[in-house]
């Protein structure tokens, strides 16, 4: 094939682009590709340690706030959590151990959100229609003038 | 490679994976695995699964939503938004409210029912109405990581269903495959992001952000290869649903009392 | 904010994949549809063709090098674009469209080498200094252009076009099957995606080449030869028909099955895609271009050239259009509907300026037009009459004598 030069020269070029390519291609894949799955099995770590938790769940609170605690966990709101209601206990505790004071919405939207009377909610759960159940304007810190949070009666 | 849940379609591609995987290797070792630019960023940088204290082998998490339990308080969403740090206008999970007619049928999931639900009055006579609360399903086999190009979605050993932020290319292939609109962009880092199932929080032996604030137990996580586990136990035993079942996506999600309007 | 009608899901009111996504399809598409009927000359020796079969592989090229970009200018991340080749996830029709680019990139190249070697090794031989060595490394230092090399070209280009057209197709398919294998978009997910986007593909290249073979026939002040503008429609006309049909069979199917998405479905078509779908795709892109081709073919005989040249010409225009809208119909309607099926958001509008944006549409539209001319600067699209060494002026008479060493 004496005539045939230009394709043994173009294979040849073709060839030598492909190993390019694929040595290229060992240079960029991450190390731990691969190793659990066709993904990069050192994020699972990653994901592992995304970010702290926030949400520490009742039983830490108590730690530190065992009055409110049994009260709560004697009440109709025992399996209310805390940080409904007082924000997540890492707004609380800070990662450098500085303690802040949680915002708390002492208002009646707060105790709204869950119990002013909506259709889709399921009918054994406690609901008022605001308007007819408060003598009077529904505004600020009406619902705790006669309920308090942490122990509801009807 | 071991795990075959997300939809292996058998030896050749395993096969040409390997290949693949041959031809790179062999590079990296003659080169002695100098210069892997993009795996270097981790603050972890070994691989921990198995490893640690936590054992991914010994555990496959399944969530289950009892509706009628729900109350529409928003609290799960507001806790994982402030959990995850979920953008605004995003969601990972959210709560749908059905009010259902014979005739007609309105939804409507305000803010993703982050700062609950006002009364509505609806144009038909309503029969019905509940809320739904939505998340990732978690499928098994998932359409989302089947598309994904360069595997930054993917399925853990213990029934998560991921993103790597790192190797995400931000396609949004990923957005367009999932059928229940699980995912999103993320506006800032422009790459594609879900519920975790707190990952985070899981593997350390806490529940998801919005179990764990759920006020009437609505929402409820457990683990399936845990004996005597109470969400196990319903998924075993009682009659759930899933959400789609015709997509056969193989939701670990799973829900009891769902409605015919639910999709 | 976008509006939206009935219920959405939370998250399914973004239209994540925007105008670039449109324009992907829409520039791919000239890709396969331009090489279907290069390859009528070349692989099934469609005599009339001959016009137009070189201009029509060079815009194949032209359309390919840019047919990427949407892609990539449309990433989150477009920095690691590069990631879908270097670890592929072989269940994801993206990665496989890596792959099947780059092949297809591969053997498109090579045969436009060996269909244009010859050219080359001209070049090289009349021109001199850097211009010399360009060419001479275009043709890789061997300037044998005996019969027996010519005879092996021939033969190289046979094998290769054989395996370019079906690459080509699969190319264009397969961006069909991105749409069509998506099973949570019930707009998309149809088994005929990949059959109606190869039939657009074809249709949108068979009439980008009517417009293109017209102007080069212009600017080269060649004749525009009457049996191709008629082969050439004709083909067009089968395939807007075919393409027509399927896209109506697939809804009429839908409707009378009444699936549980055709109630959103017929409400996107009347609402948000009236326009885009019922006017420009249906009417204006489908209708008059089925009537004005039937023209062109029927009454062939008693059609004076420039009539037929008119309403070839305005047929191709229109219908591009109609593919145009095809694709934005697919892309964006399939993202104006809610998964939950129960709503639809309000119309996409593209952003004019950025990076997905009308202008860089425009863009990456004229960009091939540019490669193309460049590419007959630098090789010449027609072959050159009366043998080589016709036109190009840059080369002084008796420069460059075959074999005269460089300098
Ligand atoms: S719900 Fe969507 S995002 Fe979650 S695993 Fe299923 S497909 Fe993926
Ligand atoms: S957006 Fe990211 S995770 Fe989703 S398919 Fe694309 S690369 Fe994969």
């Amino acid at each position: 094939m004496e005539h045939g030069k230009h394709v043994f020269r173009i294979v040849i070029l073709v060839a030598v682009i492909l190993a390019v390519v694929l040595l290229a291609r060992g240079f960029l894949v991450p190390r731990t590709y691969g190793l659990y799955g066709r993904y990069r099995g050192a994020n699972v770590a990653q994901q592992m340690d995304a970010r702290p938790v926030l949400y520490a769940g009742a039983a830490a609170c108590a730690d530190c706030h065992s009055d409110e605690a049994t009260k709560r966990a004697a009440g109709a709101h025992k399996n209310v959590n805390c940080e409904v209601c007082h924000a997540p206990l890492g707004a609380h505790i800070l990662a450098d151990g500085s303690v802040v004071k949680p915002p708390v919405d002492r208002s009646f939207t707060l105790c709204a959100r869950c119990h002013r009377k909506v259709a889709a909610r399921p009918a054994g759960f406690p609901q008022v229609d605001l308007e007819q159940h408060v003598n009077g304007p529904v505004e600020g810190k009406v619902c705790l003038e006669c309920h308090d949070p942490h122990s509801p009666k009807p | 490679m071991s795990d075959c849940h997300d939809g292996c379609d058998g030896g050749r591609r395993e096969f040409l994976a390997g290949t693949l995987k041959l031809a790179g290797g062999a590079v990296v070792t003659v080169i002695g695995g100098s210069a892997l630019a993009s795996s270097s960023s981790s603050p972890t940088s070994a691989p921990r699964p198995g490893g640690g204290a936590y054992d991914w082998n010994e555990h496959l998490w399944a969530y289950l939503i009892d509706t009628t339990k729900c109350i529409g308080c928003g609290s799960c969403a507001r806790a994982c938004k402030a959990e995850n740090d979920v953008p605004d206008g995003f969601y990972r999970t959210w709560i749908e409210r059905y009010v259902v007619g014979s005739e007609d049928s309105h939804v409507d999931s305000p803010n993703g029912g982050m700062d609950g639900f006002p009364p509505v009055q609806v144009g038909f006579v309503a029969n019905k109405s509940f809320f739904v609360p939505k998340i990732c399903n978690h499928c098994r086999a998932t359409p989302c990581t089947q598309v994904c190009p360069v595997g930054a979605s993917y399925r853990t050993k213990d029934g998560a269903v991921l993103v790597d932020a790192e190797s995400c290319i931000g396609c949004g292939y990923c957005v367009q495959a999932c059928p229940y609109g699980s995912r999103f962009i993320h506006p800032a880092t422009h790459t594609a992001s879900k519920c975790t199932w707190c990952y985070h929080r899981i593997t350390k032996g806490l529940k998801p952000a919005c179990v764990t604030v759920c006020p009437t137990q609505a929402r409820q996580f457990g683990d399936l290869k845990k004996e005597g586990d109470p969400v196990r136990a319903v998924v075993e035993h009682d009659r759930v649903q899933i959400l789609q079942g015709h997509l056969l996506t193989e939701p670990q999600c799973y829900y009891t009392h769902l409605d015919k309007e639910v999709r | 904010m976008p509006e939206i009608t009935g219920f959405a899901f939370p998250n399914d009111i973004h239209v994540t994949w925007s105008l670039m996504i449109v324009m992907y399809p829409y520039i791919t598409g000239f890709v396969a549809g331009s090489f279907i009927v290069t390859s009528l000359y070349h692989l099934f020796d469609r005599q009339e063709f001959k016009p137009v079969a070189r201009l029509a592989m060079a815009t194949s090229f032209a359309f390919l090098l840019v047919a990427s970009l949407p892609l990539q200018l449309h990433l989150g991340q477009p920095q690691r674009g590069p990631f879908v080749i270097v670890t592929p996830n072989f269940t994801s029709a993206m990665a496989g469209f890596g792959i099947l680019y780059s092949f297809y990139m591969l053997v498109l190249v090579l045969e436009l080498w060996f269909v244009w070697r010859q050219e080359i090794i001209e070049r090289a031989r009349r021109s001199r200094g850097t211009k010399r060595a360009f060419y001479a490394a275009l043709a890789l230092g061997t300037y044998d252009t005996s019969p027996e090399a010519i005879e092996i070209d021939h033969k190289a280009i046979k094998i290769l076009a054989g395996i370019c057209l079906p690459a080509a197709c699969m190319l264009h398919g397969y961006v069909g099957f991105i749409f069509g294998a998506i099973k949570a978009n019930p707009w998309w997910s149809t088994p005929l995606m990949p059959v109606i986007f190869l039939l657009s593909a074809a249709v949108s290249g068979i009439a980008l080449l009517i417009l293109l073979y017209q102007v080069h026939a212009k600017l080269e002040r060649r004749p525009v030869v009457a049996s191709c503008v008629q082969a050439l429609a004709s083909w067009l006309w089968f395939f807007l028909i075919l393409t027509i049909t399927l896209e109506e069979l697939e809804l009429i199917v839908m409707a009378y099955e009444k699936s549980e998405s055709w109630l959103i479905i017929s409400e996107l078509l009347t609402t948000r895609l009236s326009f885009s779908y019922v006017t420009m795709q249906m009417i204006v892109g489908g209708l008059i271009p089925l009537i004005l081709l039937a023209v062109v073919v029927l009454m062939n005989r008693y059609l004076h050239e420039k009539v037929r040249n008119t309403l070839a010409t305005v047929a191709a225009f229109l219908t591009l259009i109609q593919v145009f809208s095809m694709r934005w119909n697919i892309v964006i309607g399939g993202q104006l509907l809610s998964k939950s099926l129960r709503g639809l958001r309000s119309p996409y509008e593209p952003e004019i300026f950025g990076r997905e944006g009308v202008l860089v549409a425009i863009a990456l539209f004229v960009a091939p037009f540019v490669i193309l001319w460049v590419f007959d600067r630098v090789l010449g699209i027609e072959e050159p009459e009366g043998g080589p060494a016709a036109n190009p002026p840059a080369a002084p008479p008796g420069a460059a004598p075959a074999g005269s060493h460089v300098p």
